[in-house]
């Protein structure tokens, strides 16, 4: 049987009045490849920042195991996570190589480790010549792989990705996809958030899907396409989300104050259409 | 420990690379600060030269009204052209009840067809030459003021030379007469005070001044950047999924702000010694001499603020969810900062009272003059070291709360 790294276990999430995640229940195993799929504002970004320990859980744990077993609270076992945030969070006035740095450091690791690492992942990904270039001029695939780089440069066992193919051409893309594969087949847990039900279907091992904050499904994709008698992945994820999505995934809390100062200085008429045809 | 100072010192490097890679916060933090007294103490005075040369080259038309029957002083013809005033005669008014009495002429002067009128009128008196007069002008005309200037000094010239002649035909010298009693020698010389005191004195006037402001308005743009910055460009979310605690992360980009706003203070100050020494004439005043203790206690006291004002400034800018959003908080809590400062030149040291070095702000301020002046007052001196390192505390500790909001990665982008 494998060994479950991280447990979520009853977990909720609210913002406000909000329920932005609603009691999931998850273990994710080493080696695991976990594609988690949602439409907008389902609660992907919320639970990959609960799994990292960026925000509390409302109700519930988020736990990380070790080999023995042993539970520890997320936010104390950082070091064994690797996060690529969907807005990719480089610093433009540094090298790709200085933010991989900054990073690995921050993780206590040894610059020449770091280096060593960094300069065969980036061979992989095609881009060992544009290490020590500053990233402010690099495209967003460029920033996709950096960023791809640096949360894997202290060789963590677990890597949350947000959107790591977004941006990238076809030829990036794949390399990206076949890197994480390889990562999975060396024993590391990935989770692998995504818009892209084919992407999550090449990549992933199983699928969990979220939708309105709440667990959906979770199995490998034949599992799911069987539970819904559908042929698809994508017909399995209408089967299961059928319902109206909401609006808002993790709205920032706002003090009284803001609220009744947005509500006076809000229009609240539709504005005018149709020209002056009555005028 | 080890560890945790280890990724306090790689934030704080890694925010000063930042910051050394960006030339323009360079010139903003460094170049500019260097530069500014130098530049005011040199440029000023040329640009004032420059202006007050302008106006002394510029004719001004004047028009000279006499009393009917009364003749034109000869004492006045060669001053007016010294002065460049073009000089028109004409007869008075009658009819005026005063000579102050504008008139009609109002119009004229500030129509600007006349740049003032000087109006004359002799006096009988038993021993000697007297005049009434006055001058017709437009205080809002700076050619019409200068006229008026210039009319003033001629006319004092004139009244000395009658005084003078007074004087003279009765046998009378002008001390006996008007100055009974005289300083003798020079005024500056019985000044006791060293040039090296005087100057103390005097910067004790303006340097806490300049700390504080430059201190809280150099450490903005820092503090913005460091934190509503990276919420906004999305690095803070990534910098967070690292091992480092939120408290670290403070510490190290306290460090990085403080070295930053430090050296533009130090910056400032040095250009502000270089002018003095170099650029301002030797008998204005010197350099002043500071004991050890005073270095020290007013290097403490500029540390101690730094503390304070970084560590509000960032946890001010924290709370923030964009740049624009911390600009706003930030800008006016600047005057916060400097108000007080401002108000701490006025105090009267002798005798003051002991709470005002518990102030905020206000301790630092009357510290750092204080050792400008080598007072070193023992109570003084714990009630401003104690209190400033409780408001420095009180600052960070709520800056540190202010980094474990768990919206810290939420931005408004």
């Amino acid at each position: 049987m494998s060994q479950t790294l991280l447990s979520i276990r009853e977990v909720s999430k609210n913002f406000g009045d909000v329920e932005a995640l609603k009691s999931v229940t998850l273990d994710l195993n080493r080696g695991d490849i976990v594609g988690l799929v949602g439409g907008n504002g389902a609660g992907k970004t919320t639970l990959l920042r609960l799994l990292c320990g960026l925000y509390k859980p409302s109700v519930g744990d988020v736990v990380f195991l070790d080999e023995g077993g042993v539970e520890h609270p997320v936010h104390n076992v950082r070091s064994n996570l690797g996060v690529v945030p969907e807005s990719t969070g480089l610093y433009a006035r540094l090298t790709a190589w200085e933010n991989i740095r900054y990073h690995s450091r921050l993780n206590n690791i040894s610059d020449e480790a770091a280096w060593n690492r960094t300069i065969r992942l980036a061979r992989a990904l095609d881009m060992e010549d544009d290490l020590q270039r500053p990233t402010r001029g690099f495209s967003r695939g460029m920033r996709q792989k950096t960023a791809l780089l640096r949360a894997l440069s202290h060789d963590p066992d677990i890597l949350l990705l947000d959107e790591p193919t977004g941006g990238l051409d076809v030829t990036s893309a794949r390399r990206v996809r076949d890197l994480v594969r390889k990562l999975g087949e060396d024993g590391r847990t990935v989770i692998y958030s995504t818009h892209q039900l084919n992407e999550a279907e090449q990549v992933c091992d199983r699928i969990v899907i979220i939708h309105n904050g709440t667990l959906r499904a979770d199995g490998a994709p034949k599992e799911l396409m069987n539970n819904t008698n559908t042929d698809s992945l994508e017909d399995a994820f209408v089967e299961l989300t059928q319902d109206a999505s909401r609006d808002v995934d993790s709205p920032e809390p706002e003090s009284k104050f803001q609220q009744l100062w947005s509500r006076l200085t809000t229009r609240k008429k539709n504005p005018p259409v149709g020209g002056d045809e009555n005028a | 420990m080890r560890d945790a100072f280890s990724r306090i010192w790689t934030v704080a490097t890694k925010e000063l690379l930042d910051f050394v890679r960006d030339w323009r916060t360079l010139v903003a933090l460094v170049l500019v600060p260097l530069l500014i007294f130098p530049l005011f103490f040199i440029a000023l005075p040329l640009f004032l030269q420059g202006e007050m040369a302008e106006l002394d080259d510029y004719q001004l038309d004047i028009e000279v009204q006499i009393a009917d029957g009364d003749i034109m002083p000869e004492a006045l013809t060669q001053p007016f052209i010294d002065y460049h005033l073009n000089v028109t005669v004409t007869t008075l008014d009658s009819q005026l009840s005063n000579l102050s009495e504008s008139g009609t002429d109002a119009g004229r002067v500030r129509s600007g067809q006349l740049h003032a009128i000087l109006r004359l009128q002799e006096t009988d008196t038993n021993s000697s030459e007297s005049w009434n007069y006055a001058v017709l002008y437009d205080g809002t005309s700076e050619l019409s003021s200068e006229a008026d200037a210039r009319l003033y000094l001629i006319l004092s010239g004139w009244e000395k030379q009658i005084i003078n002649q007074t004087l003279a035909d009765a046998n009378l010298t002008r001390n006996e007469a008007l100055d009974p009693i005289h300083w003798d020698g020079d005024y500056a010389d019985a000044n006791v005070a060293t040039s090296a005191q005087t100057a103390g004195f005097a910067l004790s006037m303006f340097i806490p001044m300049i700390v504080a402001i430059w201190t809280a308005s150099s450490a903005i743009q820092p503090s913005v950047d460091l934190t509503a910055g990276e919420r906004e460009r999305g690095t803070m979310e990534a910098l967070l999924c690292t091992p480092t605690r939120r408290v670290e992360l403070l510490y190290g980009k306290w460090v990085a702000v403080g070295v930053v706003a430090a050296t533009s203070v130090l910056f400032q100050l040095m250009g502000l010694l270089f002018a003095i020494a170099f650029l301002m004439p030797p008998e204005t005043f010197g350099l002043p001499t500071l004991s050890a203790w005073s270095v020290v206690s007013l290097l403490l006291s500029v540390l101690l603020f730094a503390i304070f004002v970084v560590a509000i400034e960032l946890a001010l800018a924290v709370r923030a969810h964009s740049v624009k959003e911390a600009g706003t908080v930030l800008g006016p809590i600047v005057i916060a900062f400097i108000v007080p400062a401002m108000f701490a030149q006025f105090v009267n040291l002798q005798g003051i009272e002991w709470w005002w070095f518990v102030a905020p702000i206000f301790n630092v301020c009357l510290a750092m003059r204080e050792a400008l002046l080598n007072i070193n007052d023992l109570t003084h001196i714990a009630l401003w070291l104690g209190s400033s390192l409780l408001y420095a505390l009180l600052a960070v500790t709520w800056a540190a709360r202010q980094f474990q909001r768990e919206d810290l990665v939420e931005s408004i982008s």
